[in-house]
This record gives C-alpha cells, sequence and structure tokens, in this order.
C-alpha cells in the first residue's frame, strides 16, 4: 500500500472510543454524521419512537475518540467512551477505509 | 400552615410546569445528564437548532472546569432571558434564572453583586441582548462587571416565528421583511467593544470545540466576557434565505445542517480582526458570505468587584464622619404640644434656595421638633430659573399622604410663583411674599391673609444676598408658628455653609422680630380692595400686611 513504512508505526498509539447512541433521543439532525472526521457514522434507514432517522454506526474501528459528535449533538443522544489507545495496523483514514469496502 | 406541610398533590402548578415523572426522558444515559433537569427534557428546540450544540459546548465547559480547575458548580449561576435561548435556565440543573425579555443581565448584575462569590453566566439571545437589552449590555460592559454573557446569535426572533430582528444581516429575508431587510444590524463584537467588555471572542455552533475553549476562558476571566456564537435557526430563518436550501424538499429535515455547512465554508477565523471588521457580511442577496471569528479581545482589567472594594474604606470613613456628625447634635426634647396637619408651598426662581429652604423646615420640624414631616420638591424644567417649587407637610401624628392638598400657608419668593402657587392657598391662609420681588396685583385675593417682607433687600443688606430665604424662614416661624424657633436655628445651623452660618442667623432673627412686630401691630392700615395694592409695597414701607 505504500511504498516506504513509517519508522516510527510501532511506537505511534492511536485513541479509540466505544461510541454509545441513545437512539430515543435523536432528532435525525445529522449533525453527528456529517463531521465525524473519520466517517464512522451514517445515518439509520430505521426510525426510532418518535419518526426520526438516527445514526448509525458504519465501522467503529475507525473511532478515534475525538468526541466532536457528542459536543456537537444537540440533543445528548451521543457520546463516546474512552477505549484507551491502540497500535494501528495501517494507516487509516477515511479515504481508505471507503476504498478497501 | 406551611409550604411544606401542603400535600404535594394538592398544589396547584403554574400552566406549563410538569410534573417530574410525566417525563419519558430516561436521564443518566448520557454523561451530561448529571447537569440536566431531566424531568424538563427533551427540550424543545428543532431539529438542527444550534442552540442545543451551544448548550452541549457550555456543560461540556463547565465539567470541565469542575475537573480540571476545581470549580464547584454550586456556585454557579446561569441567567436567561426570553426566546428558544431562554429555554437554558430551565434544562441545566444548576442555580438558574429564568427572566423577563431583555432582563437577563440586570437580574445578573443584581446576583453578582449581592453575591461576589457566584460565577454568573447569562445564557441568551441576540433578541434579548442587543434588541430590548442593548442598553443594559452595553452598560453592563461599561462597568465591567464580572459576568459571562453569552449570545446564541441566530439572526431573528426564532420563538415567534421568525421576524426580523436586531442582528438580521442588510438584505437577509425575514418573515416580516419578505423582500429582504431595509435595516443594517449591529455589529455585537464591535458593540461590546465600545462598551469596554475585557474578554469577547465569536465562534459558529460548527467550530464547537474552540467554542469550548473559549467559554472555559471566557467563564474564568475576572471582568466582562461575551462570547456570541452564531447558530443556525433551521425553522425560521433558514426558510427564508438561501443558506437552508429554503423548500428543497431533499433538504426539507435537514436545514440546520445545511446552514452549518454553509458556516463551513465561509467561517473565517482570523482573531487578530479589529471588532470593527467583525460585522457578519452579506452579498446583495443577503446571503452570509463571511463571519468572521476568533477570540478579538482579552484585555484584563479592574472590574466592578474590585472598583467597589477599592472605593469602600473612603465611603466607609466619609460615612462615618457623617454619623458623627449626627451623633452630635444637640439632644432636644422636641415639642410636646399637638399640631395638627399644616401645609406649606414655597415657591420662587431657581437659586433663591426655595428647595433647601423647605428642607430646613422640614428637617426641623423631624428632627429638632420630634414631629412628623413630608417634603416633597417640583422637579423639571420649571425649576431652572422659572418658578421653582417644594412642599412640606408638618404635622404631630403621621402623614399618610405626603403631597400637599389644601396649603394653609405659603412662601412665594417670585411673580411667577405669585401666579402658578396663590389661587391654591386655602381661604384665610397666610401668604408670605418677599416685598420687593413680588407685586401684588389689583384682583389680588381679598379671602387670605398676605405679609410682605423685603427679605432679598434685607439679606443684601446684611452681606449675603443667598440669606433672603432665611429672612423669609424666620418671617414664616414668627407668623405661622407650626415649628419652634429652637429647632428652625438648629436645623440652619446644620444646613448652611459653616462660614455663613452667622449672617443667616442675623437674617432669622430678622425676619422672625419683623414677624412678631407685624403679628402685634394690627394698627398697619388694612388696605381695601379698591387700593391699589402695588403702591402699598412699591413704597419704602418695610413692611405691610393685607387682611380681608
Amino acid at each position: 500500500m505504500y511504498w516506504r513504512k513509517p519508522l516510527d508505526q510501532d511506537k505511534i498509539k492511536v485513541p479509540c472510543g466505544i461510541i454509545h447512541i441513545i437512539e430515543d433521543r435523536c432528532k435525525g439532525c445529522g449533525f453527528c454524521v456529517e463531521f465525524c472526521p473519520q466517517g464512522v457514522l451514517v445515518m439509520s434507514k430505521s426510525t426510532n419512537s418518535k419518526g426520526y432517522h438516527p445514526p448509525e454506526i458504519n465501522d467503529s474501528k475507525h473511532c478515534v475518540n475525538c468526541g466532536l459528535c457528542s459536543l456537537l449533538c444537540p440533543d445528548f443522544a451521543i457520546y463516546i467512551e474512552d477505549k484507551g489507545k491502540r497500535t494501528p495496523e495501517k494507516v487509516e483514514t477515511k479515504g481508505k477505509a471507503e476504498e478497501q469496502s | 400552615m406551611s409550604a411544606d406541610k401542603i400535600p404535594a398533590d394538592s398544589i396547584s402548578h403554574l400552566s406549563g410546569y410538569e410534573p417530574p415523572d410525566q417525563s419519558d426522558w430516561e436521564t443518566g444515559l448520557h454523561p451530561m445528564d448529571s447537569l440536566l433537569r431531566g424531568e424538563r427534557l427533551p427540550h424543545i428546540w428543532c431539529q438542527g437548532c444550534g442552540l442545543g450544540t451551544a448548550l452541549t459546548t457550555f456543560i461540556s465547559a463547565l465539567q470541565w472546569l469542575e475537573k480540571n480547575k476545581e470549580w464547584d458548580l454550586e456556585k454557579v449561576a446561569v441567567v436567561s432571558g426570553i426566546g428558544c435561548s431562554g429555554r437554558v435556565a430551565g434544562y441545566i440543573r444548576l442555580d438558574s434564572f429564568h427572566t423577563t425579555h431583555g432582563r437577563a443581565i440586570p437580574f445578573a448584575t443584581g446576583l453578582k453583586i449581592a453575591n461576589p462569590n457566584l460565577k454568573v453566566v447569562v445564557f441568551s439571545g441576540d433578541g434579548d441582548i442587543a434588541g430590548i437589552g442593548g442598553n443594559h449590555f452595553i452598560h453592563a460592559a461599561r462597568r465591567n462587571l464580572d459576568i459571562t454573557v453569552i449570545c446564541v446569535n441566530n439572526f431573528n426572533y426564532g420563538m415567534t416565528g421568525g421576524q426580523v430582528g436586531s442582528t438580521t444581516p442588510h438584505g437577509a429575508r425575514a418573515v416580516t421583511a419578505q423582500y429582504g431587510n431595509f435595516e443594517y444590524p449591529f455589529n455585537l463584537p464591535y458593540l461590546a467593544a465600545a462598551g469596554g467588555a475585557s474578554f469577547m471572542a465569536r465562534w459558529t455552533v460548527l467550530h464547537a470545540r474552540r467554542l469550548e475553549w473559549t467559554l472555559r476562558e471566557a467563564m474564568e476571566h475576572r471582568g466582562f466576557s461575551f462570547v456570541e456564537i452564531i447558530a443556525p435557526c433551521s425553522t425560521a430563518y433558514a426558510r427564508w434565505n438561501p443558506e437552508g436550501k429554503g423548500l428543497d424538499p431533499e433538504k426539507l429535515r435537514r436545514r440546520g445542517l445545511e446552514v452549518i455547512k454553509h458556516y463551513k465554508e465561509i467561517g473565517k477565523i482570523s482573531p487578530e480582526t479589529h471588532p470593527k471588521d467583525a460585522d457578519v457580511k452579506v452579498d446583495e442577496n443577503g446571503v452570509i458570505i463571511e463571519i468572521v471569528e476568533g477570540k478579538f479581545i482579552d484585555d484584563p482589567k479592574p472590574d466592578l468587584q474590585e472598583a467597589i472594594d477599592q472605593m469602600a474604606p473612603i465611603a466607609e470613613k466619609k460615612w462615618k464622619a457623617a454619623k458623627r456628625a449626627i451623633d452630635n447634635r444637640p439632644k432636644v426634647k422636641g415639642r410636646t404640644d399637638k399640631v395638627p396637619r399644616k401645609e406649606l408651598q414655597l415657591g420662587g426662581f431657581g437659586g433663591q434656595g426655595i428647595i433647601s429652604a423647605g428642607k430646613i423646615i422640614g428637617q426641623a420640624a423631624a428632627i429638632y421638633d420630634k414631629l412628623e414631616a413630608c417634603f416633597t420638591q417640583s422637579y423639571g424644567p420649571e425649576a431652572r430659573g422659572g418658578a421653582a417649587g417644594s412642599q412640606v407637610v408638618i404635622s404631630s401624628d403621621l402623614i399618610h399622604y405626603p403631597n400637599i392638598t389644601e396649603p394653609e400657608s405659603a412662601i412665594i419668593m417670585s411673580q411667577g410663583a405669585y401666579e402658578k402657587y396663590a389661587p391654591l392657598i386655602t381661604e384665610k391662609g397666610i401668604l408670605l411674599i418677599d416685598d420687593g420681588l413680588v407685586v401684588l396685583p389689583e384682583n389680588h385675593r381679598q379671602d387670605i391673609v398676605t405679609y410682605g417682607i423685603p427679605a432679598t433687600k434685607a439679606a443684601e443688606e446684611m452681606g449675603n444676598i443667598r440669606a433672603a430665604n432665611t429672612v423669609m424662614l424666620g418671617f414664616w416661624t414668627s407668623i405661622v408658628g407650626a415649628v419652634s424657633k429652637e429647632a428652625m436655628k438648629l436645623s440652619l445651623a446644620d444646613s448652611v455653609p459653616p462660614k455663613t452660618v452667622d449672617v443667616n442667623i442675623k437674617a432669622f432673627d430678622y425676619g422672625y422680630d419683623r414677624g412678631t412686630e407685624l403679628k402685634k401691630t394690627k394698627a398697619i392700615p388694612i388696605p381695601t380692595p379698591t387700593e391699589k395694592t402695588g403702591t402699598t409695597h412699591s413704597g419704602d414701607k418695610k413692611s405691610s400686611i393685607n387682611e380681608p
């Protein structure tokens, strides 16, 4: 994939988080999906009890625990739990993740 | 029966109040739930409204301060005004206060001054802060009051349906400006800067992270800190303006998101911008094309509390001196006889000491004669060179009505005041005039007793023309007798500058003796109604009497 492996790849640790979505609080504004820097979330096809489409986790392993979704969510419907740090297997970006899928 | 003994189900609540158990909000699921009043949630804000994000960042900043700066959130008070943003006070589980429209800052001012240990945050909207409460805003900034004002600016009056407000950009559409807003909006950073705010920042809700950092800084800042949060109004403003993609059915449910995406394109982080240039720029169609963001002012300076602390010892010293003077007053017994309600009207032109004469009488009655007294004065343009007036009510019983209704005596020192006040005197009342300044007309009232004394002339001869009112006071004391002579003299000595006490006492005695003399000498010719009263007073005679 890369012609050269970064020298400090083993030392780099990436934060990672567990995404919690409280579906019934969601009003489907789409802020979290739009502004997630890792593209972890997508809009769900199903609806919650109020008839809104809540977000859905597409690929949770890309979450880097930045907390932007929880900060942007106007309805207190999403938050991230710290899962510690992990060594990345490969350099993961939104673009690459899409390519692979 | 005290309130805590009333059974809970018998308390009738104001409309809009929902008992806690009726909400379907399950609390404790989110890390921020500890600072939310679950019984009032979910909130009423529309899908895609920026207020929720503003509240999230605010709570996040508070939690950070609690964790890292050891803030006691019990000491934080949130004050909101009216509008969508006014709901914040109801949703946040802190000491909060939902106030009247535009008055969030005055309430916060009271809170802060009464309890300087509180951290007071005003969380309100643009209509509240810049519209109806604009004046309070600039004055709080001027005082550098140590509060944080968060203004969520959504460019219109959202809760009432999207009317034009004081921040609606020029040319933008609103429900009451269908062809574009004619007016020019406020530039809030510049307004705050001009008012003297020592901290000022602006972010859109998109920049939630930076907004949170700024809120932390603003709340820690000592002095007036102002944070403007640009938020989308997904239902009202975004419906009429191209930023929200209007009625495009694809975007219909995502107008707030479309607006935020627009902010992402046009937002320009530039903290070095002068607040003057920080206005929201629009093109000819009223579409917002640039929002400058950043922390524009961070300029610590002494806040109001510091100034109060600095001035307090000086004020205390002065107050103690005044208190000492009061304590050193001669102890007097006061009058023991009954004085029925007596009303006095004083009139003249500004500068004659009409107001101070009234005050001296009131003081003499209240402090030295131990009677009840009320003193009122006429303010207004007529008191500047025209007819100045003051009124005194004296009685040994409680005075229930402070104004005069039927003055039985009047001290008149100018022609203008004569014309204004002479008709008000009751029948058989006593009119005291400054002979020489007031010329009685032909149709002078014959049902009142008129005494005259050349007060101004006499005072001038004594060496201080400003003692003319004192002459009149002495004259009044002897003729009307509502207040004792001793009390008047003591009160006079309290009220005039120390250097002029002697001349004033002399003037008082002169007036008093004159009055006693006049009262005794019934021999002075009584002018008949046909006789020209004017001639009586224009001659060399020092005094005159006119009785019915």
